[in-house]
């Protein structure tokens, strides 16, 4: 049967994708045009070979989370998603395994200058045909070594011939092997829209890649990938959950479109837009496309080009940590972007975390009384998060607080106390800026092992790279102590 | 009120037994100097009261957690009890003389000194039995999967209602080796069995080894050397959890 193009032929005539877009299952190579020399090799490798590979590329995808949605078991069938997600192991760099996370194919028609598995650079290649990665996903997933399958590709012909090949993963998923798991796709830009939203009635997150911060960068960088391209899919994405969510509360069967909603994911650190820009960049992709989560990534060198960073590049990883840092207050201490970050301070500090950079600035608004303060303001105090918080507004309900209280229900008082007032406690005092800086210095920071910042960098590198000696801990301490009192 | 008392309660280390321990002090208006379940009783200065299992006190007890406590109170104790920690039982009979004085109101006061302390309990309980949900790693064994695992608390009763929910179709057993007891699922019955000696497992299918060593192939290929970070790496997964998995059982 030939096949189109793009095959979107098939879904026309409301089929499902038949065989037909399988490339081979063992049985010799299908008669099929589209399979190229490198492909071909890619169907008779050994299972654990792919894996292997195909694992490799796609351990850059930073997004591992299994976590939005709540679906019990079912007789009959398999697996089960916790809301909260569920990590199953650690890799050795410290980041949280959940799913299966490879992808469906190496073999790519794009050429970005920053990845590995552009189409120029030499590295081995391989593509899962549908069965096998569906029969591993639920092999691993029987053994408890996974949550689900986070199914991405390299793009393989087109988008569309690509996104059909990973929606018949999800089928077989879903269909035969009755899959109630944790799935995350990732849609193809540049595919149909038909496709994006079959793919989202089977997986439970879906995630398009906006990959740098701006449009200039991407254009430079990823000359095959325009803006338009990777915001529309969103857009669809955010459109079709919303009208989703209307469904479901009308007819409660109805299909659920990624129940755990869409995330994104951007590299830091290859570009030069500074901290302001991707955290407004950041605050508008969750206001405007609903999105669960956005992803940054520290960006690690993997090719030479002279419009990238130099190879031995260290990954900015603190500045990603405060990407991180700023993110959770976006989305759990309700900041907006603007009061993190300015135009007039673009990047963010080395030494304090945004929260305390921010309360440092405005001393004016503290103490607080933490027995009468509105929630709002108690998620704005250092050494207080959203489950302290919380806490405190239930237990100030029912009895008076004092400093020990606070300390029994988890505030850090080496922090808080210098902007709280309670029970037994009027408060810090008169306090010099510099005694409440060096308390709040981030003792992250500190520990052994940890390079000491260059305080001297321009804004731009500052956070990008520890290429000082590593200092002791203590006099590193000392150092930022006096900086920060130099910068009051 | 009750009062300290220069007593040591001895129990059978049972749920049941801790009931009918709170009923003695409550009936005596005493707090004791210490509770010790049988499997642990250290020598001591005070004289030991044996206080046996009496089912039907513990059953007054216990109802009365949801009658005069409510129901957050009754889920906390009772899931508060799994904590292997020594001096459990004496936090909570504590927190139980506060709380009835206080009435269902009683958990939410979290700073006081009572409460906290078994609301710490609760915690470490619910955080054991949330990292096992994801380090229990199966060995699919003759027709069952079998796992074990070396858990601080006795987290096995919250783990057979999330791998039973999650593995609807499938035989398992579950083997904590440091409370030397089984859980195991048979056709969606669950049973509990308490072992005198090691169980003899069949041995592992000749499929189990490629499976492993793919997943184990799978774990080393996704860190990226730029970032590696070991000890981040214990703080999510410390290393008493290594021994049972499968991917970090040869980094030990």
């Amino acid at each position: 049967m030939a096949i189109s193009q793009n095959g979107r032929a098939a879904w026309r005539d409301g089929k499902p994708p038949a065989a037909q877009f399988i490339c081979g299952s063992g049985r010799g190579p299908a008669a099929f045009a589209p399979l190229s020399g490198a492909e071909r090799t890619g169907v008779f490798m050994d299972l654990m070979e792919k894996l292997t590979i195909l694992a490799d590329s796609a351990k850059y995808d930073v997004a591992c989370t299994s976590s939005g949605v709540d679906r019990g078991g079912a007789p009959g069938a398999l697996g089960s998603c916790h809301a909260p997600g569920i990590c199953h192991t650690f890799t050795a760099d410290g980041r949280c395994l959940s799913l299966l996370k490879v992808l469906m194919t190496n073999i790519c028609a794009y050429d970005c200058r920053y990845c590995i598995n552009r189409r120029s650079e030499d590295r081995p290649r391989a593509a899962f045909t549908p069965e096998e990665l569906a029969e591993l996903t639920i092999q691993f997933y029987r053994r408890n070594y996974i949550e689900g399958l986070f199914l991405s590709s390299a793009v393989l012909v087109s988008p569309d011939y690509t996104m059909e090949r990973m929606i018949r993963v999800l089928e077989l998923l879903r269909g035969p092997h009755r899959f109630r798991g944790y799935i995350h796709a990732k849609t193809i830009p540049g595919a149909d829209p038909a496709l994006v939203r079959r793919i989202g009635l089977l997986a439970d997150r879906l995630s398009v890649n906006i990959e740098l911060p701006s449009e200039a960068s991407l254009q430079l960088l990823a000359p095959d990938k325009q803006r338009a391209g990777i915001l529309r899919p969103m857009g669809l994405i955010a459109r079709t959950a919303a009208e989703n969510r209307r469904e479901l509360a009308v007819y409660r069967h109805a299909p659920a479109f990624a129940p755990a909603g869409q995330s994104t994911q951007m590299i830091v650190g290859a570009s030069p837009e500074s901290d302001y820009q991707i955290l407004q960049l950041t605050e508008g992709l969750y206001q405007k496309y609903s999105l669960k989560r956005v992803f940054f990534s520290a960006y690690i060198p993997v090719c030479q080009d002279e419009r990238l960073p130099a190879l031995d590049t260290k990954p900015p990883l603190l500045r990603e940590h405060r990407l991180y840092q700023a993110d959770w207050l976006l989305r759990y201490y309700q900041f907006s972007a603007g009061e993190i970050l300015s135009p007039e301070a673009p990047n963010f500090d080395p030494w304090l975390d945004p929260k305390c950079n921010w309360a440092l600035h405005h001393l004016d608004q503290f103490p607080v009384d933490v027995e009468r303060c509105s929630y709002e303001m108690l998620l704005r105090v250092p050494g207080i998060g959203p489950k302290s918080a919380r806490r405190i507004r239930t237990a100030r309900r029912h009895g008076r607080l004092g400093l020990e209280d606070l300390r029994r229900i988890g505030v850090v008082l080496r922090r808080a106390r210098y902007f709280i007032l309670c029970r037994g406690y009027a408060g810090p005092g008169r306090l010099s800026r510099v005694t409440v800086a060096r308390a709040l210095l981030d003792p992250g920071l500190f520990e052994a092992g940890v390079q000491q910042l260059s305080l001297f960098d321009d804004p731009a590198g500052r956070l990008t790279g520890p290429d000082s000696p590593a200092l002791p801990a203590a006099a590193a301490g000392e150092e930022a102590a006096a900086w920060l009192a130099q910068r009051m | 009120m009750a009062c300290a008392a220069d007593v040591v309660y001895q129990y059978d280390g049972s749920f049941e037994g801790f009931l009918s321990c709170v009923f003695e002090s409550f009936l005596r208006k005493e707090i004791p100097f210490a509770l010790y379940p049988d499997r642990a009783v250290r020598p001591t200065l005070f004289p030991v009261r044996v206080i046996p299992t009496n089912p039907a006190r513990a059953a007054r007890v216990f109802d009365s957690f949801e009658k005069k406590l409510g129901t957050r109170t009754r889920d906390l104790v009772t899931r508060a009890f799994l904590n292997d920690s020594p001096d459990k039982e004496l936090i909570l009979l504590r927190f139980l003389h506060f709380a009835y004085g206080q009435g269902p109101r009683a958990p939410w006061m979290q700073g006081h000194e009572r409460v906290a302390p078994v609301l710490e309990l609760e915690k470490a309980v619910n955080g054991e039995a949330h990292l096992l949900t994801g380090f229990v790693r199966f060995e699919q064994r003759g027709g069952a999967l079998g796992a074990v695992i070396q858990p601080r608390h006795f987290v096995l009763p919250l783990l057979r209602r999330h791998f039973c929910n999650r593995y609807p179709g499938e035989d398992f057993v579950i083997w904590d080796k440091n409370h030397q007891a089984v859980l195991a699922v048979r056709q969606g019955r669950a049973e509990y069995l308490e072992l005198a000696a090691n169980p003899d497992l069949p041995p592992p299918d000749p499929e189990e080894a490629r499976f492993q060593a793919m997943w184990q192939s799978f774990y080393d290929a996704l860190a990226i050397p730029a970032r590696l970070n070991p000890t981040l790496r214990r703080t999510h997964c410390p290393k008493r959890y290594w021994a049972c998995m499968t991917e970090l059982r040869d980094q030990l």
